[in-house]
């Protein structure tokens, strides 16, 4: 089993910025997730919606990057959502709080829309 | 494989990983090939593979201070009641864990540090947890009950 490293693309739509991760998100994604939100946060969206899709692996330092992201996404006043999370992690968004604090959906369509009207 | 049915405990494996950002994922991989013939639910398995990869990161992070000469020991052994799943780092003083218990608004506000998840989330994922430790040695042993666990059970 080799690492998948945290890959990021960037997919602005009229609803917000889509981050697509691509890999794990562990203590190698800060830099690939700090671009990326910049990346993001430079077209000055009302959300960014975070894709877990293809995210197969989040550790603690994940979750802390997540909730820097939160934090970052609060200061500035953007709504700050997720879709595509395993069962297993979206109970882990449950344990942890971050599901009180940021909008999770089941796919993107229900995603965007939940952007569109927050 | 299925558990014994006796009180007897039976080790399934026993293996060491060297202390490198990344081989938690490697510990958590190895542990569910070994604990795959249990029959453990779906459900089960997942929380089991966080636990062990959150207490590999810590042991190998905070224990060995990911000096890769440094291993982290994984011991896997199952009786007819429970799977204990043992990780031993090779540092001394008291376990290192973040002790404050996270609380999110906190962090969010900048009062706590975005980390400190590990210990909270193995609480949350095993049935029991038992943390000991030496001059030498720290361990944290995972714990998961067989007994009446049934899909879609915790």
């Amino acid at each position: 089993m080799s690492v998948r490293h945290l890959e990021v693309e960037v997919r602005p739509t009229q609803s917000g910025a889509v981050l697509d991760l691509h890999g794990e998100i562990n203590g190698f994604s800060e830099e690939a997730l700090d671009t990326a939100y910049q990346q993001a946060e430079a077209t000055n969206p009302e959300a960014i919606i975070l894709n877990f899709e293809d995210v197969d692996y989040i550790n603690s330092t994940g979750i802390a990057l997540i909730v820097s992201l939160l934090r970052k996404a609060r200061a500035s006043e953007r709504h700050f959502l997720a879709y595509g999370l395993s069962d297993h992690y979206f109970e882990i968004f449950e344990i942890t709080r971050l599901s009180d604090f940021m909008g999770i959906y089941p796919d993107e369509q229900s995603a965007l829309s939940g952007a569109s009207v927050s | 494989m299925t558990a014994p049915r006796s009180g007897a405990r039976r080790t399934l494996a026993d293996f060491s990983l060297p202390s490198e950002p990344g081989n938690e994922r490697l510990a958590m991989e190895e542990v569910a090939a070994v604990v795959s013939g249990l029959g453990l639910p779906e459900k089960t398995l997942e929380k089991l593979k966080t636990a062990v990869a959150e207490a590999a990161l810590n042991a190998m992070e905070h224990g060995n201070h990911y000096r890769a000469e440094l291993p982290v020991f994984i011991e896997v052994s199952v009786s007819d009641t429970d799977l204990s799943v043992k990780i031993t780092d090779e540092g001394s003083g008291p376990p290192s864990f973040h002790s404050e218990t996270p609380d999110l608004e906190a962090k969010l506000k900048g009062v706590q540090t975005p980390r400190g998840w590990g210990l909270f989330l193995i609480k949350h994922m095993v049935d029991e947890m038992r943390v000991s430790g030496d001059e030498a040695h720290h361990t944290i042993e995972l714990i998961m009950h067989l007994d009446g666990r049934a899909e879609g059970g915790k």
